[in-house]
């Protein structure tokens, strides 16, 4: 009888913890393939801006200061190897994409290039759809670090080997609209 | 547990108005098995039908007049799931955009399913200057969202965003499905019952006098039963469509607060979608024409001149929606 009932226990103490491990997997899935959506947006912000700056240099040739600063950035988001690497790459190379906006402003032939009211709009909805991607892995990230954060999932996140995943900040700068920047 | 389709929603909405707490997880539980609920009515129904259509013409047959509309009903029920989108679109005039032409309106639906967790739908545009927009399907991977080019045109980034986000909740929460089977069963309840008026016009009764014999039992009897018979078969198909009628007002208004806040909560910007629709409720142009059976889908109701409090109207009062998304 007291075999049965250490059975039953054991039995139910396995399928509890199967039914634990499977949820923080699959929330561990959940966040790391939000972040390849970012990922997404950020290699087609990388492949759209030689375009750009090709375009822009047409009218603009010699505001070299934010052609700079934007392959500078370029150049740190492909070489970035960790997921806040990427994130600052990013984040830096929104506050350059702003300012080459902002100077475009001054130059009337350049905004009507239907060229680059293509690239705007694309490189505007790819900059809302990082946004709304980071929205979602931030949200995915809470889940998951709730989940191994709190009874039951705690016991078997130590022997899982899973750690608190990282939230992405929205910096500062973003929230206000770019600084017209006269430099070069 | 991980719910098909579901992202990282909170799966709490409490309504700011009501402060009634909807579990999303049980509204799309429901909206599931009330879909499958509507096809096994469809299926009861029509049955129902084809026993009273027997006892009137010919009792003898009844099994087969049976299984013939039962099996017409679930015909119905497997066409509604799998095809009543095409059907809904078609309906609508829709077509499909495209990246090039319509860029605008597909980078900003992929950035909100992104938001939303859930794939890209299929994007279509009607082409009518009023302004509106409807989701269908059956699942969050097979779901199509149309908007007219009186949307495109109207409203801002943010403002579409929010109508997008409007119709991604409908997808998300599986409203899609259970509107495309309601909207299957209250047609075929419709086109049963103009067929019906239609044989009682061409006299088909007079049929059913030189059968009496071989019905068995009195003669006087038999007339009373098939008297009332013909008073059921009338009641049965008289009164479905009204039912169906007030099962759909009932439900649909809740979907729409529901698919409001769900809306809002995916674009974190409820004035986003209180704008759009403080535009949508002034909008004063012509309507939108589209047939009885879809009407229901769209965010707000086509008829260009609709009083929004009467009993049968399928939407809340636009205000009311407004004031409860600025005070989320």
């Amino acid at each position: 009888m007291a075999t049965i009932v250490v059975l039953v226990i054991l039995a139910i103490l396995v399928i509890s913890a199967v039914g634990v491990y499977n949820r923080i997997i699959s929330l561990e899935n959940r966040y790391q393939n939000a972040w390849s959506q970012i990922d997404v947006q950020l290699k087609r912000r990388v492949d759209l801006i030689p375009n750009l700056v090709e375009t822009v240099k047409g009218y603009a040739a010699h505001e070299k200061a934010v052609f700079e600063e934007v392959a500078h950035s370029r150049q740190a988001l492909m070489n970035a190897k960790s997921v806040g690497e990427s994130a600052e790459a990013a984040n830096q190379m929104t506050g350059a994409l702003g300012r080459l906006f902002a100077i475009a402003e001054n130059y009337p032939e350049l905004k009507a290039n239907e060229n680059f009211k293509m690239l705007q709009e694309e490189l505007s909805s790819v900059e809302n759809k990082i946004a709304y991607a980071r929205q979602f892995y931030n949200d995915a990230v809470l889940q998951f670090n709730n989940a191994i954060e709190t009874v039951p999932g705690v016991f078997l996140a130590g022997p899982m080997n899973k750690k608190q995943a990282v939230f992405l900040e929205i910096p500062e700068a973003e929230r206000e609209a770019p600084k017209v920047s006269f430099a070069g | 547990m991980t719910s098909r389709g579901a992202g990282v929603l909170p799966n709490v909405i409490t309504d700011a108005a009501t402060g009634r707490r909807i579990n999303l997880l049980d509204w799309q539980a429901s909206n599931r098995r009330m879909s499958w609920v509507l096809g096994l009515i469809m299926v009861a129904l029509l049955g129902a039908i084809g026993y009273l259509l027997a006892q009137v013409t010919n009792p003898g047959s009844a099994l087969f007049f049976v299984s013939v509309a039962g099996f017409i009903g679930a015909g119905q029920s497997v066409a509604a799931y799998w095809f009543s989108d095409q059907i809904a679109l078609g309906a609508a005039g829709a077509r499909k955009a495209t990246k090039d032409e319509h860029r605008y309106l597909v980078n900003v639906t992929e950035a909100v399913a992104l938001g939303a967790g859930v794939p890209t739908p299929n994007i279509y545009v009607i082409d009518s200057p009023a302004p509106n927009a409807f989701a269908t399907g059956r699942d969050p991977q097979h779901a199509s969202i149309a908007v007219t080019r009186g949307l495109i045109d109207m409203m801002d980034r943010q403002e579409l965003e929010g109508v997008v986000a409007h119709e991604m909740a409908h997808v998300r929460n599986y409203d899609i499905r259970f509107l495309s089977m309601l909207a299957a069963t209250i047609g075929a309840i419709v086109i049963l019952r103009d067929l019906v008026l239609r044989w009682f016009q061409f006299g088909a009764f007079g049929g059913s006098r030189s059968r009496r014999s071989s019905g068995g039992g009195s003669g006087q009897g038999n007339n009373r039963g098939q008297g009332i018979m013909v008073v059921l078969l009338i009641a049965l198909l008289v009164l479905g469509p009204i039912l169906a009628t007030i099962l759909r007002l009932a439900v649909s208004r809740r979907r729409e607060f529901l698919a409001d806040a769900t809306g809002a909560y995916i674009t974190r910007n409820p004035e986003g979608l209180a704008s759009a629709l403080e535009k949508l409720g002034a909008y004063q142009g012509e309507g939108l024409e589209v047939s009885e059976g879809v009407r229901h889908m769209f965010i707000v109701n086509p008829l260009a001149h609709h009083n929004s409090m009467d009993l049968f109207a399928t939407h809340p009062p636009i205000q009311q929606r407004i004031d409860r998304l600025r005070r989320m």
